[in-house]
């Protein structure tokens, strides 16, 4: 006894030792058996179904060397990659088999100009509801943004036309007896309709993603909320306009107006989700609240302006911007705008590259906080 | 050593303890200790720095392992202990702003730790509570990220977020008792507390101070030589 009394403590001091010894490193491998990503969505996810993606360009505009969007870091965690579904010839929309990335630039949900076309998401859902939903598929949406730009767009232009065109718009949602009642309402009634068809978009959303995705199978669904368009460069400068011509009151009560409108949106969304095991909900409103708040916090020197250098003037009078000549090279090689930090680095660290989009970088903070929902719902 | 012999001298020294003679810790004793010990870190995260979430915080989990212990009576009161023990494994996981994350590190421990022990009443008596102070060196090593640490740090499998934990000193003050089973044999029940920091560095550049003051409980059965 006493010999192996001996022995046991040796070895337990033998491995005390040892323990001392190797090195540390990473699990890569996510917890869920994600083998696929699947994308709808607008310009934020879009791969390159136009040749290039809506950010600043890397080496290559698509494929290898190309700027990796959020959704495609999403896909790197799982040992995947995205190509563009759709590939646009200039007319039309071809159909590329395989590619999973249905996203398209101008993505809406209420497309109602064309709502057959796939630049509509709730087009690229059913599309992507025809192949149903394997049990190793990760559905990733984004959408709203562009939905939120044309009721802003819809809703000024009222002062012009009299509100037919704001009326007419209204009424691709909601009920045209509504509309026309809350429009006889003036002001108030107005900007209460909006609300309403935002709640409309929202129950849409949910009521496309339900049909072609989760009743075709889908077992894991990451969702976009609505990011707070008002806060982007481009609503920024159209503001500051209204503040121009008819003062700060009325600029301030549009962007007010504009932020209750996402809030409802965002709340109707969280809504009609709530307790559902299979959907995520991603705050990507709070989280670009927070970075143009804070954004040394999220490491950005500069998220009011643009990376990408203005080109030329939209018919709306706002700046508009060239993504296939805005290339990560041709970026470093500019002088830095005045006050800009870090060199030939110095667009590295902007929050947007142009007046509606992500840079780069604004593309990897979207995907961590994307992965910090996955991960909450223990996908991750 | 083999499991069953083991269990049988645990059977026969607990019947032997009622009716056993008092041991004697006097000075120049020496002692060995074998049985187990949790570490609960009770964790106060600071922030992790900048770029991150606003109030990314991390939590450490407790573990148990297998453990003994050397004491040596300098006198008949004071005493030197060296507890040891199998490397403890915890799992960090995310709170604040990365609540419900789950896990996103792990991380081997090492507490090495030398205590001064004053041993009361006499060194034949059958029941010698003590109370001890240790200094403590919190040895961290093999830290592993998981995919959720290098997916909330904007990293890629190719190039995932890596994480390296501080090793610091710290101060350990004990409580425990020593029963005796009879002439030779002895259980051992101790409580502890150890005052320690570390900082954790990522890869992508942030780092994060966490207190991490783990409650420790630990028994034994020992043998007097």
């Amino acid at each position: 006894m006493g010999f192996q009394r001996k022995a046991w403590l040796i070895s337990l001091a033998a491995a005390w030792v040892l323990s001392g010894c190797g090195g540390g490193g990473a699990d890569t491998e996510p917890l869920a058996p994600v083998k696929t990503i699947k994308v709808v969505g607008d310009s934020l996810a879009d791969s390159g179904t136009f040749g290039l993606k809506f950010t600043v360009q890397g080496a290559a505009p698509t494929g290898a060397g190309s700027t990796p969007i959020w959704p495609e870091r999403i896909a790197s965690s799982y040992g995947t990659t995205l190509c563009p579904r759709y590939v646009f010839t200039g007319s039309a929309f071809n159909n590329a088999a395989g590619c999973t990335n249905y996203a398209i630039g101008g993505g809406r949900i209420n497309n109602f100009t064309a709502p057959s076309s796939p630049v509509s998401i709730t087009k690229q859902l059913t599309d992507a509801g025809a192949e149903g939903f394997a049990a190793g598929d990760l559905l990733l949406v984004d959408g709203g943004g562009n939905d939120a730009a044309d009721l802003v767009g819809a809703y000024l232009s009222a002062s012009r036309d009299g509100g037919a065109s704001y009326s007419a718009f209204l009424k691709t949602l909601l009920p045209a007896a509504t509309v026309d009642a809350a429009l006889a309402g003036g002001a108030t009634g107005m900007a209460q309709v909006a609300g309403a068809y935002m709640v409309a978009l929202a129950d849409k959303f949910h009521g496309s993603i339900e049909s072609n995705a989760l009743n075709k199978g889908a077992m894991r669904v990451a969702v976009l909320n609505m990011p707070g368009i008002d806060k982007t460069p481009r609503l920024q400068q159209l503001l500051g306009g209204i503040s121009a011509t008819a003062g700060a009151a009325a600029s301030a009560q549009v962007q007010g107006l504009v932020k209750a409108w996402v809030e409802a949106f965002n709340a109707q969304l969280s809504k009609r989700f709530a307790g559902n095991e299979k959907v995520v909900v991603v705050d990507f409103y709070t989280s670009l609240n927070d970075q143009v708040a804070q954004p040394a916090q999220f490491g950005l020197t500069n998220a009011k302006s643009t990376a990408c250098p203005i080109t030329g003037m939209g018919t709306d009078g706002l700046p508009t911007y060239t993504f296939a000549t805005c290339t990560a090279a041709a970026l470093s090689a500019a002088v830095p705008p005045a006050g800009a930090t870090g060199g030939a680095d110095w667009w590295k660290t902007y929050a947007f590259s142009d007046g509606f989009h992500p840079t780069p970088y604004g593309h990897q903070l979207l995907s961590q906080l994307v992965s910090r929902s996955l991960a909450q719902a223990g996908w991750l | 050593m083999k499991t069953n012999q083991y269990i049988a001298w645990l059977a026969g020294t607990t019947l032997l303890a009622a009716a056993g003679p008092a041991q004697a810790q006097s000075a120049g004793s020496w002692m060995v200790r074998a049985g187990a010990t949790q570490i609960s870190p009770q964790v106060s995260s600071g922030d992790l720095t900048a770029p991150s979430f606003t109030g990314t915080k991390v939590d450490v989990l407790s573990d148990t392992q297998l453990s003994g212990g050397i004491t040596y009576m300098v006198t008949n009161h004071w005493a030197v202990d060296v507890p040891l023990a199998l490397p403890f494994k915890h799992d960090t996981v995310g709170a604040g702003a990365i609540a419900g994350v789950g896990k996103i590190a792990e991380v081997k421990a090492l507490p090495i730790t030398v205590f001064a022990q004053y041993r009361f009443f006499e060194a034949d008596a059958k029941v010698r509570p003590y109370v001890g102070l240790g200094l403590t060196y919190a040895k961290f090593f093999k830290e592993r990220g998981t995919a959720a640490l290098t997916g909330l740090t904007g990293g890629t499998p190719a190039n995932p977020t890596l994480l390296s934990a501080q090793s610091r000193f710290g101060i350990t003050p004990q409580i425990g008792v020593n029963i005796a089973l009879n002439e030779r044999w002895f259980l051992d029940l101790a409580y502890y507390k150890t005052f320690v920091k570390t900082r954790n560095t990522l890869s992508t550049g942030q780092h994060i101070d966490v207190k991490l003051n783990p409650n420790t409980l630990t028994f034994g059965v020992g043998y007097r030589f």
